[in-house]
């Protein structure tokens, strides 16, 4: 029993477990406190999305990719438009294009403190997890009141958007950001400062540059890498040419420094809604009755508040598609976590984990 | 952050959560809840039953007229009916209360009937559904409308011809 603590073993972490958002299966091999190796299985939660989406209109699809995944139910219906309206070569109307960088970056402002928050909820500080859910609620309000839900926004259909703002919901709009953005400001305040916070999360995690380039990680796990990396800046689509982001990298690539970037691009998303709110244009939201989408095949990406999101999407004689497919960035980034993991200690693998905000509901479909 | 004065806040407000149910929960406005279907004002032109993405609503022919089901259990909330409907008749009301015993499962539906009239023109058995009037130029008056909303779908092509010929 003495040499037990030097002894290597090999521990299964899930695919149910109480530190983990979602069913994903780590086989560990320990030695000591020390993890020495990981073996990443999936599988858990298939629900069989791409074949379902063959059997569905392409009207009937928007609804269906919104469901893929919670967090980034705005991302899906969003590339899968634009995939369609590139194979119809369909132009979105100005203030179409404008709403559907609203609805975006509200969802970014609300999963990016979601992860957030459980980071806090991982390191132990529950006071602090539920101060910075709290302050989400307050985003999760404004969608309610602006798309009628607080998940599932349903703002994006083929060829604009299903939702407008009138002069009401802007003022809700306005006032929300208004008491969202001094709070944010807050908590990234405390998050650079706080010792808890500090202890278990700078120097965690790590993935150095090349190894984050040679998995081809993206969204903020890149950009706390050293790697600049943002669809919205490097292919621009909607009108994020006129309102660009403003790229934050940091170079450390641990856990604190993708919770840091998470939450600039939380302040970040609330100064393009203030932007787009102001340029609003004025005419149609939607392109009303959809042409018949000729065959074809298309590839579109956005970025998700987890990072780029890939669809491709082949049309055929029917109204339904003959195949989609998405690649999500929890993809890449679960890959990753080979590299974050090995060398770090058995209780920092839920707050490793947590970092790179994994998504097996989109990754798995 | 200050957590002894957000502690001291939270000690004053009391909790955030909503006291539902001893008191009625706050509802926004454009809520997207329950299905509700209005059969006076459908075309019955089906498109709600084609985008649904979860099979939920059904139009029945029977001896009656045309039925509309619309099942609330398999709904999923999304507004695509409402948002491809020419005339507005269906849309989502703000009511969330949706809960039921296991025993009214099936029978949790929004139902209408479109039923059957005869056709004051030619004397033959149509719906009485409402008339497509999206694209008619100049748009129809009251009576005019209440006209060409009696007649079956043959004789108002008819009319729409010969009111185009008239003006």
């Amino acid at each position: 029993m003495s040499a037990s603590l030097s002894e290597s073993f090999t521990i299964p972490v899930g695919p149910l477990h109480v530190a983990l958002e979602e069913p994903m299966y780590f086989r560990v091999d320990v030695e000591g406190e020390t993890i020495t190796g990981v073996d990443i299985n999936a599988g858990h939660v298939h629900r069989g999305i791409e074949y379902l989406a063959t059997k569905r209109s392409l009207a009937q699809n928007v609804v269906l990719t919104e469901r893929i995944c919670s967090l980034c139910s705005n991302s899906h219906p969003e590339s899968f438009a634009l995939a369609v309206e590139t194979i119809g070569g369909l132009k979105v109307p100005e203030r179409g294009a404008y709403l559907r960088v609203i609805a975006g970056e509200l969802k970014r402002v609300a999963s990016n403190l979601f992860n957030v928050a459980i980071l806090a909820h991982l390191v132990g500080y529950e006071a602090l997890f539920m101060h910075v859910m709290q302050v989400r609620e307050d985003a999760q309000d404004l969608k309610e009141a602006v798309f009628g839900n607080r998940m599932n926004l349903g703002a994006i259909c083929i060829g604009g958007t299903r939702y407008d703002l009138d002069g009401e919901t802007t003022d809700i709009f306005v006032a929300s950001l208004d008491r969202l953005e001094p709070k944010i400001r807050e908590i990234l305040s405390t998050y650079k400062t706080n010792g808890s916070i500090q202890r278990r999360t700078r120097e965690v995690g790590v993935l150095r540059t090349d190894d984050a380039e040679a998995c081809g990680v993206v969204g903020p796990v890149a950009r706390a890498s050293g790697l600049h990396h943002d669809i919205r800046e490097a292919a621009p689509y909607h009108v994020y040419d006129r309102l660009p982001p403003e790229v934050l990298v940091l170079e450390e690539g641990d856990v604190w420094s993708r919770a840091l970037i998470r939450l600039h691009e939380a302040l970040d998303a609330i100064r393009i809604l203030r932007a787009a709110l102001k340029d609003l244009p004025d005419g149609p939201v939607n392109l009303g009755e959809i042409p018949e989408i000729p065959p074809g095949r298309a590839v579109s990406r956005s970025e998700a508040p987890r990072g780029e999101l890939l669809y491709y999407l082949k049309t055929g004689e029917t109204e339904e598609p003959e195949r989609l497919k998405w690649r999500v960035p929890s993809f890449p980034n679960w890959d990753a976590l080979t590299f974050m993991l090995n060398g770090a200690k058995v209780a920092d693998i839920a707050i490793i984990v947590n970092s790179i905000d994994p998504c097996i509901s989109c990754t798995e479909r | 952050m200050n957590f002894l004065s957000l502690f001291a806040r939270n000690l004053i407000e009391g909790p955030y959560t909503d006291p539902f149910p001893f008191k009625p929960a706050p509802t926004a406005k454009r809520f997207r809840g329950k299905i509700a279907f209005d059969p006076v004002t459908c075309e019955a032109c089906r498109q709600c039953e084609r985008v649904c993405p979860a099979g939920a609503i059904r139009f029945t022919r029977t001896k009656d007229g045309l039925e509309f089901d619309c099942w609330h259990d398999s709904c999923v909330f999304c507004g695509n009916c409402e948002f491809h409907c020419p005339t507005g008749a269906i849309h989502q009301t703000v009511d969330w209360h949706l809960a039921h015993g296991q025993a009214d499962k099936f029978s949790a539906v929004e139902h209408g009937l479109i039923p059957f009239k005869v056709c004051p023109s030619c004397g033959g058995k149509a719906l009485d559904s409402a008339p497509a009037t999206a694209g008619i130029t100049p748009a129809l008056s009251a009576e005019e409308a209440g006209e060409l909303r009696a007649l079956c779908p043959k004789c108002r092509a008819k009319f729409i011809k010969a009111r185009r010929t008239r003006t």
